[in-house]
């Protein structure tokens, strides 16, 4: 990570710091404060956005690990969120354990699922490996369609997140929910990089065979990047699933499996920023474009019919291309780059 | 590179632009009639995956509302504002379209279909926000809370068309046996439900059920498993394209005609025949809760000349038809409120506002929707609406009403707990 101009480190811990100067401090506390006092200013509507762009992040941020750190290709992440989401509804709604056991449950019982779609990974890599990860998705949706105790194709309700005697009955009260498990998970992922385990992701990441060749066992670390990468999922499932409060297979698609992929390439693989960046620059997009067709139509009523509800999709497209295009590394390497600029102001060099 | 970089600032600063701009674009997009009015939320989905049922029920809907604010003055003096949102058919969208649409102080809100209901539901019965599901299966009625259903569901489906069958095309000895082909989510299953639980009361032998999923393009193997059961009638609960397979596989099979086959209201458009082709649907049943397009009925003549106005395109779809009357409803709900609770109980749209339009409008509906669907009358404990439904055949290639409106029997599913946990309240 680069450093203000004079600024050095002269210890082991100044080294590992993630926040190496009281700049770093104070803009971290900044950001705390804006995002815990979010609810005082925001609205319901604003809220649940936020609740949603947190849940996404936390299920992003598995997937970085699985795909932008490990390498390992996964298309089936909605399907492992659904394993969460159903986990969680069943142990709460039908056994009425507590919601935190629900919670952990979830993400053991996707990280579980994950390791078994994962094996593959150790003969199959690249596209044959994202073959395997799409056939999680169907078989997972199949399954929950055809249990008994998921509520089959009809669903199943689920109550309220509480832990103790505080119930997560409100939008401000999930949100608080929501962020202090993404600020956990954003930890956890960031610092999990810098470890053992970690470069032994990125050692596979980069070419596997030289990874065996150092010693690094392939088949425990990438069956490890698959249940942790899960285990997120079924968290942000959970969480999900008592947020919305009723859960059918039908909310988590393929589509959507594809739409996790798009955002953390969006945001920058492999970065501990690109997920969060990219959660929020879709999730918004598809936010804006809930309201393209009404103001289109609003605006010039002579417009064909159907001209006004084409736009939307097109726009998603075009601006998601247009971002390939010109930003293949993400808006996480977009944002280093404003960082070096900025220090560097005004000088060029 | 000068003009590489030059893009790539351009671009970037397009997309920065572009990304921050859209979600104040919401800003623009309601434009409030001058005065008060009576904010009435829509979450459709005019794009996605249904998006060819979303698009006509939206300008079915959007045009009535107009009619309503234009031609009628309003409700009692007070214009109607739409305020709806695309859903995309996307879960995730559907869920904060709810609140976006309770936070801009909506007396109510509906869906046009099931799954999108499914996901907003229990965020609306949380707040005791009011909702009607066009398209409805028995789960967004069942135990009934704050979300109503337009017309009879899938399963209701299933159990008008069981009897009509039994009284009237039934004629031979002992049990007839059915077979269900359904469509992999709610709007097959609800069918499956309902057959469950009323099939041994109304004497059908059901034979093993058969699923496809919503781009299924041959259905041969299951169509053959059937065919090897020997079925007298055949119920399809599903959409139109799937459903045209289904009916084309039977055909080429041998099956049909041979056979009876009938379709819940969600398979049974003018789509079906334009799939399947006239003569492979000849004689088709199906049960569908509104009239056929350009019947003498009182609401059709000023409906049929808004939609040729404004979305010819959508002209002999029923779909519009339904989401026009789903417009009437909302508009005499509207009325019921105004009238019983005054127009300042109901002006901020808050959960009192909520509360009243529910007890004094939803529940006190008896209206006869101009004829163009089955009246709309609230029983307690019964959250649909509409309790009657017709049945159609395809004649000559025209979708063509056989029956007058039949009632479609509320199935208990609260009896059967074990198979039908999510109805216990």
């Amino acid at each position: 990570m680069g450093l203000p101009c004079g600024t050095h480190n002269y210890t082991y811990d100044q080294d590992m710091a993630i926040l190496r100067t009281k700049t770093h401090w104070a803009l971290l506390i900044a950001l705390l404060v804006l995002l815990f006092t979010f609810p005082l200013y925001g609205g319901g509507y604003w809220l649940s956005v936020a609740n949603l762009i947190g849940i996404t992040v936390i299920a992003a941020i598995g997937l970085n690990i699985l795909l932008g750190y490990c390498g390992q290709l996964s298309i089936g992440h909605a399907g492992f969120i659904a394993v969460g989401a159903f986990t969680s509804a069943i142990l709460t709604n039908v056994l009425g354990l507590p919601f935190l056991v629900g919670l952990i449950a979830a993400g053991l019982m996707a990280g579980f699922i994950g390791l078994i779609f994962g094996i593959p990974s150790l003969k199959v890599k690249g596209f044959y490996l994202a073959i395997a990860t799409i056939a999680a998705q169907f078989i997972i949706i199949w399954v929950i369609n055809h249990l008994e105790i998921t509520g089959g194709f009809v669903g199943i309700a689920v109550p309220y997140a509480s832990i103790g005697g505080l119930v997560f009955d409100s939008e401000a009260s999930m949100f608080y929910l929501i962020m202090v498990i993404v600020v956990m998970c954003t930890f956890f992922a960031k610092n999990l990089a810098r470890t053992r385990v970690g470069r032994a992701f990125v050692a596979i990441r980069d070419n596997d065979l030289a990874a065996k060749v150092m010693g690094i066992n392939l088949f425990y670390y990438k069956l490890l990047a698959f249940f942790i990468g899960c285990f997120f999922a079924g968290i942000a499932g959970s969480l999900m699933a008592h947020w919305i409060g009723f859960m059918n297979a039908e909310q988590f698609s393929l589509m959507e499996s594809i739409l996790y992929i798009g955002m953390i390439i969006i945001g920058g693989l492999g970065t501990a920023l690109g997920p969060i960046l990219g959660v929020i620059f879709i999730r918004l997009m598809q936010q804006g474009m809930i309201f393209v067709a009404p103001t289109i139509e609003a605006a010039f009523p002579a417009l064909p019919a159907g001209f006004a509800t084409g736009i939307a999709p097109m726009l998603f497209g075009l601006i998601i291309i247009l971002f390939l295009i010109l930003e293949p590394r993400g808006i996480a390497h977009r944002w280093m780059l404003f960082k070096a600029a900025y220090r560097l102001w005004p000088f060029s060099y | 590179m000068k003009g590489k970089r030059f893009l790539m600032v351009v671009g970037v600063l397009f997309l920065a632009l572009t990304v921050a701009a859209l979600p104040f674009v919401g800003a623009c997009a309601a434009k409030p009639a001058a005065g008060p009015t009576l904010k009435y939320g829509m979450s459709i989905c005019v794009t996605g995956v249904a998006a060819e049922k979303g698009t006509p029920m939206a300008h079915g809907k959007l045009d009535c509302v107009k009619y309503i604010n234009e031609e009628l003055g309003g409700v009692n003096g007070y214009p109607i504002e739409a305020i709806w949102y695309d859903n995309a058919y996307d879960a995730a969208r559907a869920a904060v379209i709810v609140k976006k649409i309770m936070d801009e102080g909506a007396l109510f809100f509906t869906t046009n279909s099931s799954k999108m209901m499914s996901c907003s539901m229990e965020i609306a019965n949380r707040d005791g926000f009011p909702g009607i599901a066009s398209f409805s299966s028995p789960v967004c009625t069942n135990p009934p809370k704050h979300i109503y259903a337009q017309m009879p569901d899938y399963g209701d489906d299933w159990a008008a068309f069981a009897n009509y069958y039994m009284e009237n095309i039934w004629e031979g000895p002992g049990k007839p046996k059915m077979a269900l082909h359904l469509l992999n989510n709610p709007t097959g299953y609800g069918a499956r439900d309902a057959a469950l639980c009323l099939a041994d009361e109304l004497g059908i032998e059901l034979l093993p059920e058969e699923e496809h999923a919503a781009d299924t393009i041959s259905e041969m193997e299951s169509m053959t498993r059937i065919k090897a059961l020997e079925p007298d009638v055949l119920f399809i609960s599903s959409t139109p394209a799937p459903t045209a397979v289904v009916i084309k596989n039977a055909y080429e099979l041998g099956m049909y005609p041979g056979i009876v086959i009938g379709c819940a209201h969600a398979s049974y458009t003018k789509a079906l025949v334009d799939i399947a082709g006239a003569d492979i649907v000849e004689g088709v049943y199906g049960v569908y809760g509104t009239v056929e397009w350009g019947d003498d009925v009182p609401g059709m003549a000023k409906m049929m000349a808004y939609c040729e106005r404004y979305h010819p395109q959508d002209a002999e779809n029923m779909d519009y038809m339904f989401s026009w009357a789903e417009a009437l409803i909302g508009a005499e709900i509207l009325r019921l409120a105004l009238e019983n609770c005054g127009y300042e109980a109901i002006a901020w749209g808050d959960a009192a506002a909520w509360e009243c339009v529910e007890k004094n409008g939803i529940q006190k509906l008896d209206y006869d929707v101009l004829g163009l669907q089955s009246p709309v009358k609230y029983t307690p404990g019964d959250n649909r609406l509409a309790k009657s439904v017709r049945v159609f055949q395809i004649i000559d290639g025209t979708i063509t009403a056989i029956s007058d409106w039949i009632v479609a029997p509320r199935v208990p599913f609260e009896q059967y707990p074990d198979l039908f946990p999510w109805a216990v309240p």
